[in-house]
Protein backbone atom coordinates (compact mmCIF):
# COMPACT_ATOMS: atom_id res chain seq x y z
CA UNK A 1 0.00 0.00 0.00
CA UNK A 2 2.76 2.19 1.07
CA UNK A 3 4.63 1.59 -2.33
CA UNK A 4 1.39 2.62 -4.45
CA UNK A 5 1.07 5.39 -2.11
CA UNK A 6 4.57 6.96 -3.25
CA UNK A 7 4.50 6.25 -6.42
CA UNK A 8 0.97 7.63 -7.11
CA UNK A 9 2.20 11.13 -5.07
CA UNK A 10 5.89 11.04 -6.66
CA UNK A 11 4.34 10.89 -10.36
CA UNK A 12 1.96 13.64 -9.83
CA UNK A 13 4.98 15.76 -8.04
CA UNK A 14 7.20 15.04 -10.86
CA UNK A 15 4.60 15.54 -13.54
CA UNK A 16 3.74 18.92 -11.77
CA UNK A 17 7.45 19.71 -12.16
CA UNK A 18 7.92 18.81 -15.54
CA UNK A 19 4.80 20.51 -16.64
CA UNK A 20 6.02 23.69 -14.63
CA UNK A 21 9.59 23.82 -15.88
CA UNK A 22 8.21 23.36 -19.55
CA UNK A 23 5.88 26.29 -19.01
CA UNK A 24 8.30 28.45 -17.36
CA UNK A 25 11.09 27.80 -19.91
CA UNK A 26 8.90 28.99 -22.89
CA UNK A 27 8.00 31.89 -21.30
CA UNK A 28 11.71 32.60 -20.71
CA UNK A 29 12.21 31.61 -23.98
CA UNK A 30 9.72 34.03 -25.36
CA UNK A 31 10.84 36.70 -23.43
CA UNK A 32 14.73 36.12 -24.58
CA UNK A 33 13.29 36.13 -28.31
CA UNK A 34 11.06 39.50 -27.89
CA UNK A 35 12.16 42.48 -30.26
CA UNK A 36 11.65 45.93 -28.78
CA UNK A 37 8.84 46.31 -31.43
CA UNK A 38 7.29 43.37 -30.20
CA UNK A 39 7.25 44.22 -26.78
CA UNK A 40 5.26 48.01 -27.43
CA UNK A 41 2.37 45.76 -29.57
CA UNK A 42 1.94 44.44 -26.44
CA UNK A 43 1.25 47.21 -24.26
CA UNK A 44 -2.70 48.29 -23.25
CA UNK A 45 -3.51 51.43 -23.99
CA UNK A 46 -4.37 53.69 -21.26
CA UNK A 47 -5.55 57.61 -20.86
CA UNK A 48 -1.99 59.17 -19.96
CA UNK A 49 -4.36 62.44 -18.83
CA UNK A 50 -6.41 60.68 -16.69
CA UNK A 51 -3.65 58.74 -15.24
CA UNK A 52 -1.59 62.07 -15.07
CA UNK A 53 -4.69 63.84 -13.13
CA UNK A 54 -4.58 61.15 -10.59
CA UNK A 55 -0.95 61.25 -10.29
CA UNK A 56 -0.74 65.58 -9.96
CA UNK A 57 -3.78 64.97 -7.61
CA UNK A 58 -1.07 63.87 -5.39
CA UNK A 59 3.06 65.38 -6.59
CA UNK A 60 3.78 67.75 -8.37
CA UNK A 61 5.14 68.41 -11.76
CA UNK A 62 8.82 67.42 -10.78
CA UNK A 63 7.50 64.20 -8.82
CA UNK A 64 7.42 66.14 -5.24
CA UNK A 65 4.69 65.03 -3.17
CA UNK A 66 2.35 68.26 -3.04
CA UNK A 67 2.21 69.51 0.68
CA UNK A 68 -1.03 72.76 -0.40
CA UNK A 69 -4.22 72.60 0.04
CA UNK A 70 -5.32 71.56 -3.07
CA UNK A 71 -3.10 68.24 -2.55
CA UNK A 72 -5.08 65.09 -1.92
CA UNK A 73 -7.83 66.52 -3.56
CA UNK A 74 -9.84 63.67 -5.19
CA UNK A 75 -11.82 61.13 -3.54
CA UNK A 76 -11.84 57.29 -3.99
CA UNK A 77 -15.00 57.10 -6.05
CA UNK A 78 -13.23 59.70 -8.65
CA UNK A 79 -10.16 58.04 -8.70
CA UNK A 80 -11.83 55.07 -9.59
CA UNK A 81 -13.58 56.30 -12.28
CA UNK A 82 -10.74 58.07 -13.75
CA UNK A 83 -8.87 54.65 -13.61
CA UNK A 84 -11.34 52.83 -15.47
CA UNK A 85 -12.30 51.11 -12.44
CA UNK A 86 -11.05 47.28 -12.08
CA UNK A 87 -10.06 47.24 -16.27
CA UNK A 88 -8.32 50.28 -15.75
CA UNK A 89 -6.23 48.56 -13.33
CA UNK A 90 -5.58 45.35 -15.52
CA UNK A 91 -4.79 47.68 -18.15
CA UNK A 92 -1.80 49.49 -15.76
CA UNK A 93 -0.59 45.23 -14.41
CA UNK A 94 -0.49 44.25 -18.44
CA UNK A 95 1.39 47.35 -19.00
CA UNK A 96 3.81 46.78 -15.70
CA UNK A 97 4.29 43.05 -16.95
CA UNK A 98 5.76 44.65 -20.08
CA UNK A 99 7.97 47.30 -18.53
CA UNK A 100 9.46 44.41 -16.57
CA UNK A 101 10.25 43.09 -19.54
CA UNK A 102 11.41 45.84 -21.56
CA UNK A 103 13.54 45.82 -18.20
CA UNK A 104 14.81 42.69 -18.75
CA UNK A 105 15.28 43.27 -22.68
CA UNK A 106 17.87 46.09 -21.07
CA UNK A 107 19.25 44.11 -18.77
CA UNK A 108 20.06 41.42 -21.70
CA UNK A 109 21.51 43.16 -24.22
CA UNK A 110 23.07 46.19 -22.54
CA UNK A 111 24.45 45.06 -19.55
CA UNK A 112 25.78 48.21 -18.45
CA UNK A 113 22.68 49.57 -17.96
CA UNK A 114 22.19 47.32 -15.47
CA UNK A 115 21.47 49.31 -12.31
CA UNK A 116 18.73 51.42 -14.27
CA UNK A 117 17.28 48.46 -15.67
CA UNK A 118 16.76 47.09 -12.21
CA UNK A 119 15.38 49.46 -10.83
CA UNK A 120 12.88 50.22 -13.72
CA UNK A 121 11.95 46.16 -12.72
CA UNK A 122 11.20 47.03 -9.18
CA UNK A 123 9.43 50.01 -9.93
CA UNK A 124 7.36 47.95 -11.94
CA UNK A 125 7.01 45.23 -9.46
CA UNK A 126 6.13 47.35 -7.00
CA UNK A 127 3.26 49.04 -8.90
CA UNK A 128 2.22 45.62 -9.36
CA UNK A 129 2.16 45.02 -5.79
CA UNK A 130 -0.27 47.72 -5.23
CA UNK A 131 -2.80 46.72 -7.79
CA UNK A 132 -2.73 43.23 -6.63
CA UNK A 133 -3.29 44.91 -3.17
CA UNK A 134 -6.37 46.43 -5.14
CA UNK A 135 -7.52 43.69 -6.48
CA UNK A 136 -7.50 41.13 -3.92
CA UNK A 137 -9.48 43.64 -1.72
CA UNK A 138 -11.85 44.22 -4.71
CA UNK A 139 -12.65 39.92 -4.72
CA UNK A 140 -13.11 40.06 -1.01
CA UNK A 141 -15.27 43.21 -1.28
CA UNK A 142 -13.01 45.45 0.81
CA UNK A 143 -12.01 48.09 -2.02
CA UNK A 144 -13.17 51.08 -0.37
CA UNK A 145 -10.63 51.32 2.69
CA UNK A 146 -8.01 50.31 0.35
CA UNK A 147 -8.70 52.10 -3.14
CA UNK A 148 -7.44 55.44 -2.26
CA UNK A 149 -3.97 54.96 -0.77
CA UNK A 150 -3.26 52.35 -2.92
CA UNK A 151 -4.89 52.82 -6.80
CA UNK A 152 -3.23 56.63 -6.60
CA UNK A 153 0.04 55.47 -5.06
CA UNK A 154 0.23 52.64 -7.92
CA UNK A 155 -0.32 55.57 -10.07
CA UNK A 156 1.88 57.92 -9.75
CA UNK A 157 4.61 55.38 -9.55
CA UNK A 158 3.36 54.50 -12.55
CA UNK A 159 2.84 57.64 -14.46
CA UNK A 160 6.64 58.98 -13.10
CA UNK A 161 8.12 55.52 -14.06
CA UNK A 162 6.51 56.13 -17.79
CA UNK A 163 7.10 59.75 -18.03
CA UNK A 164 10.97 59.21 -17.47
CA UNK A 165 11.01 56.16 -19.39
CA UNK A 166 9.96 58.18 -21.85
CA UNK A 167 12.11 61.45 -21.77
CA UNK A 168 15.04 58.72 -21.89
CA UNK A 169 13.70 57.30 -25.08
CA UNK A 170 13.17 61.03 -26.46
CA UNK A 171 16.29 61.67 -25.30
CA UNK A 172 18.14 58.96 -26.78
CA UNK A 173 16.05 58.72 -30.05
CA UNK A 174 15.27 55.27 -29.62
CA UNK A 175 12.79 54.35 -32.36
CA UNK A 176 9.48 53.30 -31.50
CA UNK A 177 9.36 56.47 -29.58
CA UNK A 178 5.43 57.42 -30.95
CA UNK A 179 4.03 54.01 -29.98
CA UNK A 180 5.75 53.80 -26.58
CA UNK A 181 4.26 57.50 -26.06
CA UNK A 182 0.49 56.19 -27.48
CA UNK A 183 1.04 52.86 -25.33
CA UNK A 184 1.80 54.64 -22.19
CA UNK B 1 33.53 -6.00 -7.53
CA UNK B 2 32.89 -6.68 -10.84
CA UNK B 3 31.99 -4.04 -13.50
CA UNK B 4 30.25 -4.29 -16.74
CA UNK B 5 31.41 -3.21 -19.65
CA UNK B 6 29.05 -0.46 -19.79
CA UNK B 7 30.09 0.88 -16.77
CA UNK B 8 34.22 0.78 -17.86
CA UNK B 9 33.10 2.96 -20.82
CA UNK B 10 30.66 5.12 -19.06
CA UNK B 11 33.36 5.55 -16.39
CA UNK B 12 36.15 6.38 -19.25
CA UNK B 13 34.31 8.88 -20.87
CA UNK B 14 32.59 10.53 -17.48
CA UNK B 15 36.33 11.17 -16.65
CA UNK B 16 37.23 12.43 -19.94
CA UNK B 17 34.56 14.42 -20.17
CA UNK B 18 35.44 16.29 -16.85
CA UNK B 19 38.75 16.58 -17.55
CA UNK B 20 37.47 18.12 -21.00
CA UNK B 21 35.17 20.50 -19.10
CA UNK B 22 37.64 21.70 -16.34
CA UNK B 23 40.01 22.65 -19.15
CA UNK B 24 37.40 24.37 -20.77
CA UNK B 25 36.14 26.17 -17.87
CA UNK B 26 39.70 27.52 -16.99
CA UNK B 27 40.98 28.03 -20.32
CA UNK B 28 37.52 30.00 -21.65
CA UNK B 29 37.53 31.69 -18.36
CA UNK B 30 33.94 30.47 -16.79
CA UNK B 31 36.08 29.25 -13.58
CA UNK B 32 35.79 32.71 -12.40
CA UNK B 33 32.52 33.46 -13.04
CA UNK B 34 31.32 29.58 -11.53
CA UNK B 35 34.29 28.59 -8.90
CA UNK B 36 31.34 26.02 -7.14
CA UNK B 37 30.38 24.61 -10.88
CA UNK B 38 34.29 24.41 -11.00
CA UNK B 39 35.13 22.51 -7.65
CA UNK B 40 32.03 19.94 -8.38
CA UNK B 41 33.81 18.93 -11.63
CA UNK B 42 37.33 19.16 -9.96
CA UNK B 43 35.76 17.16 -7.21
CA UNK B 44 34.32 14.18 -9.67
CA UNK B 45 37.41 13.79 -11.44
CA UNK B 46 39.02 13.50 -8.12
CA UNK B 47 36.66 10.98 -7.22
CA UNK B 48 36.66 9.08 -10.41
CA UNK B 49 40.60 8.38 -9.50
CA UNK B 50 40.36 7.22 -5.74
CA UNK B 51 37.54 5.02 -6.44
CA UNK B 52 40.08 3.50 -9.42
CA UNK B 53 42.20 2.71 -6.84
CA UNK B 54 39.97 1.90 -4.21
CA UNK B 55 38.53 -0.56 -6.62
CA UNK B 56 42.44 -2.46 -7.59
CA UNK B 57 43.57 -2.29 -4.29
CA UNK B 58 40.68 -3.12 -1.66
CA UNK B 59 37.79 -3.85 -3.92
CA UNK B 60 36.01 -4.27 -0.34
CA UNK B 61 35.87 -1.15 0.38
CA UNK B 62 34.59 -0.21 -2.78
CA UNK B 63 30.74 0.29 -2.11
CA UNK B 64 30.92 2.14 1.19
CA UNK B 65 33.80 4.65 -0.47
CA UNK B 66 31.26 5.34 -3.71
CA UNK B 67 28.20 6.01 -1.03
CA UNK B 68 29.83 8.03 1.13
CA UNK B 69 31.53 10.41 -1.76
CA UNK B 70 28.07 10.68 -2.90
CA UNK B 71 27.51 12.42 -0.15
CA UNK B 72 29.86 15.10 -1.00
CA UNK B 73 28.50 14.83 -4.51
CA UNK B 74 24.97 16.09 -4.02
CA UNK B 75 26.49 18.75 -1.38
CA UNK B 76 28.84 20.41 -4.34
CA UNK B 77 25.21 19.91 -6.35
CA UNK B 78 23.00 21.86 -3.86
CA UNK B 79 26.11 24.72 -3.91
CA UNK B 80 26.26 24.89 -7.34
CA UNK B 81 22.60 26.13 -7.33
CA UNK B 82 23.38 28.20 -5.34
CA UNK B 83 25.83 29.83 -7.08
CA UNK B 84 23.48 29.98 -10.24
CA UNK B 85 20.70 31.35 -7.90
CA UNK B 86 23.24 34.55 -7.13
CA UNK B 87 23.51 34.85 -10.41
CA UNK B 88 20.16 35.51 -11.59
CA UNK B 89 18.61 36.40 -8.34
CA UNK B 90 21.44 39.44 -7.69
CA UNK B 91 21.79 41.18 -10.81
CA UNK B 92 23.62 44.19 -9.52
CA UNK B 93 26.14 42.07 -6.71
CA UNK B 94 22.61 42.54 -4.05
CA UNK B 95 20.12 40.35 -3.59
CA UNK B 96 16.97 42.02 -5.57
CA UNK B 97 14.91 42.76 -2.50
CA UNK B 98 11.61 41.81 -4.11
CA UNK B 99 12.73 37.85 -4.42
CA UNK B 100 14.85 37.63 -1.70
CA UNK B 101 11.92 36.41 0.42
CA UNK B 102 9.79 34.33 -2.04
CA UNK B 103 13.31 32.28 -2.75
CA UNK B 104 13.60 31.79 0.55
CA UNK B 105 10.37 30.75 1.04
CA UNK B 106 9.38 28.76 -1.80
CA UNK B 107 12.84 26.79 -0.74
CA UNK B 108 11.56 26.07 2.45
CA UNK B 109 8.37 25.07 0.74
CA UNK B 110 10.55 22.37 -1.49
CA UNK B 111 12.03 21.08 1.41
CA UNK B 112 8.59 20.57 2.94
CA UNK B 113 7.18 18.72 0.11
CA UNK B 114 10.52 16.87 -0.23
CA UNK B 115 10.88 15.13 2.86
CA UNK B 116 7.37 13.33 3.44
CA UNK B 117 7.94 12.30 -0.14
CA UNK B 118 11.45 10.83 0.55
CA UNK B 119 10.13 9.33 4.08
CA UNK B 120 7.47 6.95 1.53
CA UNK B 121 10.38 6.02 -0.57
CA UNK B 122 11.80 2.83 1.10
CA UNK B 123 14.41 2.17 -1.24
CA UNK B 124 15.98 -1.77 -2.23
CA UNK B 125 18.77 -2.67 -0.26
CA UNK B 126 19.82 -4.94 2.02
CA UNK B 127 21.84 -3.16 4.93
CA UNK B 128 20.31 0.12 6.97
CA UNK B 129 23.59 2.55 5.79
CA UNK B 130 22.84 1.92 2.22
CA UNK B 131 18.92 2.61 1.87
CA UNK B 132 20.03 6.01 4.37
CA UNK B 133 22.02 6.86 1.32
CA UNK B 134 19.50 5.88 -1.30
CA UNK B 135 16.64 7.93 0.71
CA UNK B 136 19.60 10.70 0.96
CA UNK B 137 19.96 10.55 -3.12
CA UNK B 138 15.96 10.87 -3.74
CA UNK B 139 15.74 13.82 -1.36
CA UNK B 140 18.59 15.37 -2.73
CA UNK B 141 17.26 15.01 -6.59
CA UNK B 142 13.71 16.04 -5.49
CA UNK B 143 14.91 18.61 -3.74
CA UNK B 144 16.98 20.01 -6.77
CA UNK B 145 14.39 19.75 -9.17
CA UNK B 146 12.19 21.53 -7.07
CA UNK B 147 14.66 24.11 -6.60
CA UNK B 148 15.53 24.08 -10.50
CA UNK B 149 11.75 24.32 -11.08
CA UNK B 150 11.29 27.15 -8.24
CA UNK B 151 13.98 29.39 -9.40
CA UNK B 152 13.07 29.15 -13.56
CA UNK B 153 9.59 30.01 -11.87
CA UNK B 154 10.24 33.05 -9.64
CA UNK B 155 12.87 34.33 -12.53
CA UNK B 156 10.04 34.58 -15.13
CA UNK B 157 7.75 36.21 -12.71
CA UNK B 158 10.18 38.83 -11.57
CA UNK B 159 11.46 39.20 -14.98
CA UNK B 160 15.35 38.57 -14.00
CA UNK B 161 17.04 37.18 -17.34
CA UNK B 162 19.15 34.42 -17.12
CA UNK B 163 22.68 34.88 -18.55
CA UNK B 164 23.73 31.89 -21.32
CA UNK B 165 26.21 29.87 -18.96
CA UNK B 166 23.97 30.38 -16.28
CA UNK B 167 20.79 28.97 -18.18
CA UNK B 168 23.19 25.98 -19.59
CA UNK B 169 24.51 24.82 -16.50
CA UNK B 170 21.23 25.00 -14.57
CA UNK B 171 19.20 22.93 -17.28
CA UNK B 172 22.17 20.23 -17.69
CA UNK B 173 21.62 20.00 -13.22
CA UNK B 174 17.85 20.54 -13.47
CA UNK B 175 17.21 17.55 -16.16
CA UNK B 176 20.04 15.17 -14.43
CA UNK B 177 17.48 15.76 -11.32
CA UNK B 178 14.42 14.86 -12.66
CA UNK B 179 15.56 11.88 -14.79
CA UNK B 180 16.95 10.70 -11.32
CA UNK B 181 13.75 11.29 -9.57
CA UNK B 182 11.77 9.44 -12.40
CA UNK B 183 14.25 6.71 -11.85
CA UNK B 184 13.61 6.26 -8.74
CA UNK B 185 10.02 6.03 -8.81
CA UNK B 186 10.44 3.64 -11.40
CA UNK B 187 12.48 1.35 -9.23
CA UNK B 188 10.33 2.15 -6.47
CA UNK B 189 7.56 0.70 -8.51
CA UNK B 190 9.88 -2.40 -9.88
CA UNK B 191 10.73 -3.70 -6.56
CA UNK B 192 13.25 -6.13 -6.32
CA UNK B 193 14.24 -6.76 -10.21
CA UNK B 194 18.20 -6.70 -10.98
CA UNK B 195 17.67 -6.62 -14.20
CA UNK B 196 15.62 -3.61 -14.49
CA UNK B 197 17.82 -1.91 -11.51
CA UNK B 198 20.67 -2.11 -13.97
CA UNK B 199 19.05 -0.75 -16.76
CA UNK B 200 17.46 1.99 -15.05
CA UNK B 201 21.34 2.71 -13.41
CA UNK B 202 22.84 2.78 -17.22
CA UNK B 203 19.61 5.57 -17.89
CA UNK B 204 20.90 7.78 -15.33
CA UNK B 205 24.57 7.47 -16.11
CA UNK B 206 23.44 7.97 -19.77
CA UNK B 207 21.28 10.69 -18.35
CA UNK B 208 24.76 12.21 -16.84
CA UNK B 209 27.11 11.54 -20.16
CA UNK B 210 24.37 13.69 -21.83
CA UNK B 211 24.67 16.64 -19.55
CA UNK B 212 28.41 16.62 -19.33
CA UNK B 213 28.34 16.84 -23.30
CA UNK B 214 25.98 19.42 -22.99
CA UNK B 215 28.15 21.49 -20.41
CA UNK B 216 31.03 20.80 -22.93
CA UNK B 217 29.41 22.11 -25.93
CA UNK B 218 27.15 25.06 -24.70
CA UNK B 219 30.23 26.41 -22.44
CA UNK B 220 32.83 26.15 -25.24
CA UNK B 221 30.20 28.58 -27.04
CA UNK B 222 30.51 31.89 -26.28
CA UNK B 223 27.33 33.78 -25.01
CA UNK B 224 25.82 36.31 -27.48
CA UNK B 225 27.49 39.66 -27.43
CA UNK B 226 25.65 42.51 -25.92
CA UNK B 227 24.91 45.38 -27.81
CA UNK B 228 26.81 48.79 -27.27
CA UNK B 229 25.31 52.21 -26.11
CA UNK B 230 27.01 55.28 -26.50
CA UNK B 231 28.51 57.07 -23.69
CA UNK B 232 25.81 60.23 -23.76
CA UNK B 233 23.09 57.24 -23.31
CA UNK B 234 24.68 55.54 -20.47
CA UNK B 235 25.05 58.55 -18.61
CA UNK B 236 21.31 59.84 -19.35
CA UNK B 237 20.40 56.10 -17.96
CA UNK B 238 21.71 56.87 -14.84
CA UNK B 239 20.63 59.81 -14.45
CA UNK B 240 17.27 58.18 -15.01
CA UNK B 241 17.93 55.67 -12.14
CA UNK B 242 19.01 58.07 -9.52
CA UNK B 243 15.84 60.13 -10.36
CA UNK B 244 12.94 56.95 -10.32
CA UNK B 245 14.87 56.14 -7.46
CA UNK B 246 14.42 59.23 -5.60
CA UNK B 247 10.68 59.43 -6.79
CA UNK B 248 10.29 56.09 -5.52
CA UNK B 249 11.68 56.53 -1.96
CA UNK B 250 9.45 59.86 -1.84
CA UNK B 251 6.20 57.94 -2.90
CA UNK B 252 7.02 55.14 -0.65
CA UNK B 253 7.06 57.95 2.47
CA UNK B 254 3.94 59.87 1.29
CA UNK B 255 0.66 59.29 3.36
CA UNK B 256 -2.48 59.56 1.35
CA UNK B 257 -4.87 60.78 4.31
Amino acid sequence: MNKFYFVAFAVVFLAALIGLATYYTMRARRSAGATWEGLLTRLVWVDRERIAAIALDAVGESGEPRSDEEAFHLDSSTIWTLLGGLEGLEALEQNCGVLIELAAYLQRWHPEALPVAEQLRLSAREIEWHVGRLKGAAQTGKLQPAFGDYAQRAVVTYYLMTRHVLELYDRAGFAGLAELQRAL
Amino acid sequence: MELLSFDRFAWAVSFFGHIALLLLLTMRGRARSFPLFTTYIASNIAKTVILYFILHDRPGDYSSAYWSMGVLDEALQFLVLLELALHVFRPTGVWAPDVWKTFAGLACASVIVALPLTWMAAPRSATLGRAFVLRGNFFSAALLSELFVAMLALSAVAGLPWKTHVARIAQGLGVYSMVCVAIDIVSRYLGNDDHAYKVLSHIRIGTYLACEGYWIVTLWQEAPAPRELPESMLTQIYALQRQVEYDLAKIRDWRRF
